[in-house]
């Protein structure tokens, strides 16, 4: 045998690790993909296809060109319900609606405006998105979270608890004495907060020490101080805004919550929480105190909401206190979302975009200059750079994280990672 | 399609893996390449092989994974949310262990000609490179590979 065959005989015969059941599951997606590509190719009529498409995409599917179609028709209509009167009262209580047309939306998600990677829950489990558009599942998780880089993610499924890279490589887990969820990673990284039932729980980052923090807490997610601190708020069992600290378990700070409120977040600064139900908005001011371990809960800042208007999800921008919210109208012609800008020193809401139907959940871009938008009823991400009107548009969102399933449902945008 | 895949998988999967030497992404690479291929079937000739239009892919994916890792290992070392574990047990021989050692660029020709067993000229084609920069990463390479016992021989053969 001549060397070079020796070292073409190694290269083919050195034993690598092959992960389980690799090359059937990539066989199921790619004989789905290509039994739907063969679908679009019988049809004799396209019209819905880019001008820039230079061949069929594997993606284009008769439902989603529906979808597709009656985006196109919502859209035109929007001017429409902005010069109506009831438009009229939409506009009463924002000073500068924006609403130019809908950019034909992509018809499959490429690159990532602005960069960064997209965590994503579907049914099937939690996706990575990359920054040049490429996707990968990690299992068949049923929450997840960055860690505060977006070097790992923090997984549940059941009662476990587990910490995975962003390529699906399993670190640790833990089994919780109940069912996980609602878990959270501390800014400063070592530790996770997560609800296990009703109980609040705290676990370092490497899968030990978990410890109790409180016996209950309503089912919704607690915030970690951005200061660096073990600080960590939550909402009690009873309702009450409670912050404490998770090394000492010490009770620091309560005050009333929002009735019904169904989201906190802290805002970068450390000086104030976001809380948000379907009907209101609210920042609850915080006051670090430099010489007493214990901050100040103090008064609350009302954020506007119109009468009548459901708020669908907020968010606060990463290094400030902006907050960016999807708020929902129904009207006698329909339903309206709107997405809502509230800025720190301005007395009225901005709106950046008003659409039929309605919107889903919202993300702020890692450096706080985008704003990604679900919008399930036409199986699009919208894609808002502030200031700027709207970016662009990914449509078939549903089957990006379900190749191969046409009935798939709308996947959940969990975080936007990271600012490096 | 299954024929196709079953018939192809393996090779581009291990061609992957000896570039980025890590098998979820092996694993994802191939699995995109295949995908790649089916999206553009329309504009293949038919009458040419598969396999090289599939390895091109998969190669040149590969490369463009390893210099992102490499680059995203520069920026996140500084972050330590907590310690790693060990990696697994080393798999493979110290073949593996050299050829990891390698710039991507030099795995990738080394992996298309000794493992595909491409002509120069046609990995020059694949990577879009001078045919005298694919010989000489691929002399740089195997005079790396050399210096591991168990591949001592291997440069002697081109002298």
């Amino acid at each position: 045998m001549s060397r070079r065959d020796a070292l073409s005989k190694a290269l083919r015969e050195v034993p690598i690790p092959v992960p389980e059941d690799s090359e059937a599951r990539g066989l199921r997606v790619v004989e789905t993909v290509y039994a739907e590509r063969q679908r679009p190719r019988r049809r004799a009529f396209h019209p819905y296809r880019s001008k820039s498409s230079t061949a069929p995409s594997q993606r284009e599917g008769g439902r989603p060109l529906r979808r597709t179609a009656l985006a196109l028709a919502l859209t035109a209509l929007i001017a429409v319900l902005m010069l109506s009167p009831a438009g009229a009262s939409v506009r009463s209580w924002v000073d500068d609606v924006f609403t130019a047309a809908t950019p034909k939306p992509e018809p499959t998600l490429g690159e990532i405006p602005g960069g960064g990677r997209l965590l994503v829950q579907s049914a099937a489990g939690p996706w990575v998105v990359h920054q040049d558009g490429s996707r990968r599942l990690l299992g068949d998780y049923e929450e997840a979270t960055w860690s505060p880089r977006g070097l790992y993610v923090a997984v549940a499924k059941g009662r476990t608890l587990s910490a995975v890279e962003p390529n699906g490589t399993p670190h640790w887990s833990f089994t919780a004495p109940g069912r996980v969820s609602d878990q959270r990673w501390a800014p400063f990284g070592t530790r996770i907060a997560y609800r296990a039932g009703q109980a609040l729980r705290v676990i370092a980052g490497d899968g030990t020490g978990d410890r109790t923090v409180a016996g209950e807490s309503s089912p919704i997610a607690p915030a970690w101080s951005p200061l660096g601190d073990p600080t960590l708020a939550y909402v009690s069992g009873a309702g009450a805004l409670r912050l404490v600290n998770s090394e000492s378990l010490i009770d620091l700070a309560t005050a009333p919550a929002l009735d019904d409120v169904a989201e906190i977040e802290w805002a970068a600064g450390g000086k104030a929480i976001l809380e948000a139900s379907r009907g209101a908005l609210r920042l609850r001011e915080v006051q670090p105190r430099k010489l007493q371990p214990r901050p100040l809960i103090e008064a609350t800042r009302p954020l506007p909401v119109p009468a009548g208007a459901t708020v669908v999800d907020a968010a606060l921008a990463p290094e400030q206190e902006t907050v960016a919210a999807v708020v929902t109208n129904w009207r006698d012609h329909g339903t309206r979302s709107s997405v809502v800008l509230y800025r720190p020193g301005e007395t009225k809401p901005r709106s950046l975009l008003t659409v039929p139907g309605s919107l889903g959940e919202i993300a702020w871009s890692p450096d706080g200059r985008r704003l990604l938008v679900a919008w399930p009823a036409v199986d699009q991400w919208l894609f808002l750079p502030l200031g700027r009107g709207l970016e662009s548009a990914v449509a078939n969102i549903s089957r990006a994280f379900a190749p191969g399933n046409r009935s798939a449902s709308f996947p959940r945008i969990e975080g936007w990672c990271c600012r490096r | 399609m299954a024929e196709l895949y079953s018939l192809h998988w393996r090779r581009a999967y291990r061609a992957a893996y000896l570039v980025v030497h890590d098998a979820a992404a092996a694993e994802d690479i191939a699995q995109d390449a295949f995908l790649a291929a089916v999206d553009a079937l329309d504009r293949f000739d038919r009458r040419r092989p598969f396999a090289p239009w599939l390895h091109r892919i998969v190669v040149n994916r590969a490369l463009d994974w390893a210099r992102r890792e490499a680059l995203r290992r520069q920026v996140d070392s500084a972050e330590s949310v907590f310690e790693p574990l060990p990696p697994p047990e080393e798999v493979g021989s110290e073949m593996i262990a050299a050829l990891k050692e390698l710039p991507a660029e030099q795995r990738a020709v080394v992996v298309l000609r000794h493992l595909l067993e491409y002509t120069p000229g046609e990995i020059a084609s694949m990577l879009d490179l001078p045919r005298g920069t694919v010989n000489s990463r691929l002399r740089r390479g195997l005079d790396r590979l050399r210096e591991t016992a168990e591949l001592d021989a291997v440069g002697e053969e081109r002298r």
